[in-house]
């Protein structure tokens, strides 16, 4: 690590001052942000409650046992577990190809580039309301454009009163809509750092250009495609807002995140008195998330770094 | 015709004749014919809302997905009228200004000492912010806390929530790593002290990335639904996102009306991401590369 560099500003009393001004920042981030994150591992021992001046009491491992084996929700539980590693599995993998197509596409510098990779890209300011209500406007069950847009390949879209799976599987498509555009900003960033000359001179061997991006452009942006599949399996994991937005907690359809909102705070939570909001129920279901993350987080880094060191050296 | 709508319909795959179709049109060809096909899929859903924003609600109710053949602003009208638009709309400005404003400043005093390593465990320091993605939500213990400090459904509470936001620390630490340290010692050498330094040297320099990090940070408050769902039951407290979404509940069938409320929304966002859309994109960059 780099050695600290020697502070002189002002008289040598001035060198706390550094220090003083970086106080109400970190504070902040301890109380709001990191501390809180860390107790909720204390919280996933107690049977806390979202009422105000309820007790709090120690129960070792019941919250877990009750999620994972005991529990009238076992089966739910897993379901809802599982539920959450497809969705992962899906946003990463369609949200890297797509990403990655549309980034190599803008990357030819045809005509209206500017204009499509600002429209793929804008989704990202609408956040989710925005984004939930103009898909679900989208996917109007009575003659709505997505019915009669998915009429002419005979499918159909039962978006709003359809089947728990197949909303599922919109959620997925809508979550890559709205996030496409980082992974193809970020492939954009990659695909300029490869140099022109390596890709003419492939071209002037004789490689297709198919064979060029095969064997030159695609193994060069390894870095960005590490990136990019990092951030997408951990913000997929922890995602649960759109789902929240399109369709509430519902049976069939939730995912980690969403489950430990619906726990800790109910269906509507609308004041802190009206239901039961298990908190210390909810945090434990939090951990399980949070090892879940870091597992797969930590095993896939450790895959994409070999896989790196293997083809830049 | 085909391959574009194909290809631009979710989980399809490219059909395997697109080598034998390339070598018909051209790539180029081929490629222009993608990425406005994507673009379709980009703009059908945000055109829907125009379209029916437009629309009679007899005419909705007819056909949701024909196009409006008249130009009526009526139900932009009635949307401001019904929504309390003015109320949450000042909500949310006040909430992203006031967050925005104290996380930046706070942001670069803490961002400066721990990139120059001026303030002993600055490593250690930068370690808590990287770790942030990775740890568990904190939601629930943000919410016992709030809860006991008598924050809940208070404007001071939710501001709070908001002064906070680990991948701008990351961004600013990195831009700053490449401002010249030079500078730092010219100024020692000419006895400024810090917080002159700051205020007056470092944060001019470090402008586009702070720009970056003031845009995202108030488009995240900006777009915020969840916290404000747990925090800010009563009515005249709620931000726009919050409001919209009880105007859905309640109206859930004019979707008229609700497609003019949501493009009354839309429209500045897209006009301010027009703006500011070179900020935004520098700073996913930077903050996507922790090393």
């Amino acid at each position: 690590m780099r050695q600290g560099y020697s502070f002189n500003f002002g008289s040598r009393r001035s060198k706390i001052v550094p220090y003083l001004l970086l106080v109400p920042g970190l504070l902040f981030y301890l109380f709001v942000s990191f501390g809180p994150s860390i107790a909720t591992a204390g919280y996933s021992f107690t049977d806390a409650s979202g009422l105000l001046g309820s007790p709090l009491r120690w129960i070792g491992l019941d919250n877990y046992k009750e999620f994972l084996l005991l529990g009238a929700n076992v089966r739910d539980n897993l379901d809802i577990t599982l539920r959450t590693l497809l969705f992962s599995v899906l946003v990463t993998v369609f949200q890297t190809l797509f990403g990655l197509i549309a980034a190599v596409l803008l990357d030819m510098r045809l005509k209206f580039t500017n204009f499509y990779r600002t429209l793929y890209f804008m989704p990202i300011i609408l956040g989710v309301t925005i984004v939930g209500l103009v898909w679900t406007l989208f996917f109007y069950p009575i003659g709505g454009p997505a019915q009669r847009f998915l009429g002419l390949f005979g499918a159909h879209s039962e978006f709003l009163g359809g089947s728990p799976s197949s909303v599922f599987y919109w959620i997925v498509w809508i979550q890559i809509w709205a996030n496409m555009g980082v992974t193809m900003i970020i492939f954009l960033g990659g695909l300029q750092t490869v140099p022109a000359e390596l890709r003419e001179a492939a071209r002037i061997d004789g490689a297709s250009g198919w064979q060029v991006f095969r064997n030159v452009t695609f193994p060069l942006i390894t870095p960005s495609l590490n990136t990019n599949v990092l951030l997408e399996i951990i913000g997929s994991l922890q995602a649960w807002q759109l789902f929240l937005v399109i369709k509430g907690p519902t049976n069939g359809l939730n995912v980690l995140g969403l489950w430990v909102y619906a726990l800790a705070f109910g269906r509507q939570s609308n004041n802190p008195t009206s239901v039961a909001m298990r908190q210390g129920y909810g945090a434990a279901a939090s951990m399980i998330l949070f090892l879940l993350v870091l597992v797969i987080g930590m095993a896939s880094q450790s895959l994409l770094s070999r896989r790196e060191r293997r083809i830049l050296g | 015709m085909s391959t574009i709508l194909e290809s631009a319909a979710p989980g399809k795959r490219v059909p395997r004749s697109a080598g034998a179709t390339a070598r018909l049109l051209g790539p180029k060809t081929l490629a222009m014919l993608v990425l406005a096909a994507i673009a379709l899929v980009y703009l059908l859903p945000i055109l829907t809302v125009l379209n029916v924003s437009l629309k009679s609600r007899q005419a909705f109710d007819l056909n949701p997905t024909s196009i409006a053949t008249e130009f009526r602003l009526a139900n932009f009208a009635e949307a401001w009228k019904r929504a309390s638009f003015p109320v949450y709309i000042t909500n949310s400005l006040a909430y992203a200004a006031t967050a925005t404003l104290i996380y930046s400043a706070t942001a670069v005093f803490v961002a400066f000492p721990i990139s120059r390593k001026y303030v002993r465990g600055s490593g250690f320091l930068f370690g808590l912010f990287i770790v942030a993605m990775f740890l568990p939500s904190a939601l629930i213990p943000q919410f016992q806390m709030m809860l006991h400090l008598g924050l809940y459904n208070t404007r001071l509470g939710y501001v709070l929530l908001f002064l906070v936001d680990p991948m701008g620390i990351i961004i600013l630490v990195n831009y700053i790593g490449s401002v010249p340290r030079e500078l730092d010692e010219a100024a020692m050498m000419d006895g400024c002290d810090y917080v002159r330094y700051v205020a007056r040297v470092v944060f001019p320099l470090v402008k586009p990335a702070l720009a970056s990090v003031i845009a995202l940070h108030a488009i995240g408050v900006w777009n915020d639904y969840a916290t404000a769902l747990i925090y800010l039951p009563k009515k005249a407290f709620m931000p726009i996102t919050r409001g919209l979404m009880v105007f859905y509940g309640q109206y859930g069938n004019d979707w008229t009306t609700l497609a003019a409320a949501m493009l009354m929304l839309l429209i500045p966002m897209v006009i301010l991401f027009l703006a500011l859309q070179r900020w935004i994109i520098d700073g996913i960059l930077q903050g996507s590369l922790r090393g």
